[in-house]
């Protein structure tokens, strides 16, 4: 098992922008992403949010969506609106049915209910960041002796075909587009399965290890790594 | 014009119409007025009937004895002449003349008899009121008059007070008509309003006339009003306070598990203190899982049924799937048979619905057991079912299991919050779909039947 640090050679030094009104959690928030090996400016509301959005250019938004005076789906629309296109990610307290959609809606890339875990964070900014550098989509995706054609839905491990079912192969492609980024098992159920809800039960520990099985040889190291309290990382 | 396919329609505008309040009082009325027309009508014409009948034997009686008179002033041998003279003239009256033998001697011999007294004769279409007398020197002498002239008279009044009995009776339901038309539609609008209510638009208010102008209905849709103001309030102040305890428990919570989170990190060289740490914040995401489903439930609650459309099919073979390898694992099958099935609402919620039910039949039932997904459609709804072949559940313990926070097994030993099965009712509800708790001879069916979309 291996023991996710900040240090990993594949994870980048992010320029993070938290808006976010308490002081204490802004203050954890920043210590974890730095800690993280980011780089983390703070404001503390929406018009010091504006300012610092349109000043400097980040590489995603961490915005808490209720702020004193100018709520956050307000401040991403004005920063929308200035040419602000990094990607953001509300954080919020409120967790009904509607809020995500208003969220997205207002030009949000990803939502995250408190509290969450740091691990959860930074594997989502990580996300946001990795999807956008993705923007053109590579046809062949690799880690290792590994190699995922996206055209023909093939998997190879040594150049030997494996056979996966879809639900296997969207989740290896998931894993292999965040290649040397841990991915929650949230994130796994939100963009493998399109589930919003949490299952009481292990359907992603279960796929993972029919998946594992499939990949791995006798006497390799496992392909998908368990991060613990974090996720699961291929690569990196 | 009228064409088999809009005969229906009249034939429901006319249901409709017999439901409305007042047609039925109208209807009554009318029925009154028509009932008092015809007896006014019958006892009218019994009576013009009786009338001119005593009418005619006047006449009759008072030309016979003038006919008399002229027997005793000019004898027997003039008396024909005097019928003759008197026919041409025309004075209304028919008479006859006979012999005592009862042979004709002049006149009408439809009227004569050889019998005294009145009779009815009828005679080329008519119908004549004869009286006939013998005189002295023992010949009958007959005077009658037409009674069809009485007749026609009768039935031109007759006729006259039909017209003016069907007149009157259209009348009085064309005015109640004008008159109750304007309750109909206003008692429509507060229909139509409180439609929309349930369909869950919380903004409609009923239609109402400025007081000096208000009667009964417009109370009627002010209190109705005054309902869905207290309404909206109580449900906005719900979500208030709903929005508002998530985000004073959330925001310390967060702090705590960041704390946790540093501490973790700081024990690093205290395997021990490290694990209890670990377990602290596994007991709060518990917590906070209880937390979040009570709120999702109430979320989930107070909102009407969601936009958008779903295939039930696609939706349930995505679970299915989701859910297989676990069920597998647990030693339980799992089949699926699916037919394409589309729903008006949110596919997020449904995904829930159908997991919570997989959950539900995986926690409460032996290995070895059997489940089945199945997904139909038929004429006007889509059914999604969810059938296993366990324990399942007695009848009377149905309606509980429905029940937030309630579990079947007395010990609460079992993982889970106990809300499973309300939000799946809750999700059933909010998509205005029928969920029914059966048996499955053996086991529980679970069935949620939904207004189907398209």
């Amino acid at each position: 098992m291996r023991a996710f640090a900040g240090s990993s050679a594949a994870s980048a030094s992010l320029s993070l922008l938290v808006v976010e009104d308490d002081a204490a959690d802004a203050e954890y928030v920043r210590e974890a992403l730095t800690d993280a090996g980011h780089e983390v400016a703070v404001a503390a509301d929406g018009p010091a949010a504006l300012v610092l959005g349109r000043s400097r250019s980040f590489d995603v938004l961490i915005i808490d969506r209720m702020l004193p005076g100018m709520d956050g789906l307000t401040l991403l629309g004005a920063l929308r609106a200035s040419g602000v296109d990094a990607p953001a990610l509300f954080v919020t307290a409120l967790g009904a049915v509607g809020d995500r959609v208003a969220g997205l809606e207002a030009g949000g890339d990803d939502y995250l209910v408190k509290p969450f875990a740091f691990a959860e964070l930074k594997a989502r900014v990580h996300a946001l960041n990795r999807r956008r550098a993705n923007a053109r989509p590579a046809t062949l995706l690799q880690s290792g002796d590994l190699t995922l054609d996206r055209i023909e839905r093939q998997a190879r491990v040594a150049g030997a075909a494996v056979d996966l079912l879809p639900l296997e192969y969207r989740l290896l492609e998931f894993l292999l587009l965040n290649l040397g980024q841990p991915v929650t098992r949230k994130m796994l159920l939100e963009e493998v399965w399109g589930f919003r809800f949490d299952p009481r039960t292990n359907i992603v520990e279960t796929h993972i290890s029919r998946l594992r099985a499939k990949l791995d040889r006798p006497g390799a190291a496992p392909l998908i790594q368990t991060v613990r309290g974090a996720g699961y990382v291929i690569g990196g | 014009m009228s064409s088999a396919a809009e005969r229906p329609a009249a034939w429901r505008a006319a249901a409709g119409l017999w439901r409305r309040t007042g047609v039925r009082q109208m209807l009554l009325q009318t029925l009154v007025v028509a009932a008092a027309f015809v007896i006014a009508g019958v006892l009218a014409q019994a009576s013009i009937a009786r009338l001119s009948e005593a009418g005619i034997r006047r006449q009759v009686l008072g030309e016979a004895g003038s006919m008399v008179e002229e027997w005793r002033q000019h004898g027997a041998a003039h008396l024909p002449h005097t019928i003759r003279k008197r026919s041409r003239l025309w004075r209304g009256f028919e008479y006859g003349l006979a012999r005592p033998d009862g042979r004709l001697v002049e006149g009408d011999p439809d009227i004569v008899v050889a019998a005294a007294g009145w009779r009815e004769a009828t005679a080329g279409g008519r119908t004549i009121l004869a009286y006939t007398q013998r005189l002295p020197d023992g010949s009958w002498l007959s005077v009658g008059q037409d009674e069809s002239v009485q007749r026609r008279q009768a039935s031109a009044v007759a006729s006259a007070l039909w017209a003016c009995g069907g007149a009157g009776v259209l009348i009085a339901l064309g005015v109640s008509a004008l008159l109750y038309r304007r309750t109909w539609l206003r008692v429509d609008r507060l229909a139509q309003t409180a439609a929309l209510v349930s369909a869950g638009d919380l903004k409609v208010r009923a239609p109402q006339r400025r007081a000096a102008k208000a009667d009964d209905i417009d109370d009627l849709a002010r209190d109705f009003n005054g309902m869905l103001d207290r309404i909206e309030r109580l449900i906005a102040q719900v979500r208030q306070v709903t929005s508002d305890v998530a985000h004073d428990l959330r925001t310390p919570l967060t702090r705590v598990r960041h704390r946790l989170e540093r501490l973790e990190t700081a024990a690093a060289d205290h395997p021990a203190l490290a694990e209890s740490v670990r377990q602290i914040d596994a007991d709060i995401a518990e917590t906070l899982r209880t937390f979040d489903a009570l709120l999702h439930l109430a979320d989930i609650e107070s909102a009407s049924t969601p936009p958008g459309m779903a295939d039930l099919a696609d939706v349930a073979a995505r679970v299915t799937d989701a859910y297989r390898p676990d069920i597998e694992e647990s030693g339980r099958s799992v089949e699926a048979r699916f037919t394409s099935a589309k729903v008006f609402g949110d596919a997020d919620l449904l995904a829930q619905l159908v997991a919570n039910l997989l959950e539900n039949a995986m926690r409460h039932t032996p290995t070895g057991t059997r489940i089945r997904v199945v997904v139909e459609a038929d004429a006007g709804t889509a059914r999604l079912s969810v059938v296993d072949d366990g324990p399942g559940v007695p009848e009377h313990l149905r309606a509980a299991a429905l029940a937030p926070l309630v579990r079947l097994e007395p010990s609460r030993n079992t993982p889970g919050s106990g809300l499973g099965l309300s939000i799946v009712a809750a999700v059933a509800t909010r998509h205005r779909a029928q969920l029914t708790l059966g048996d499955a001879a053996p086991g529980l069916a679970v069935t949620a039947t939904f207004p189907a979309a398209a």
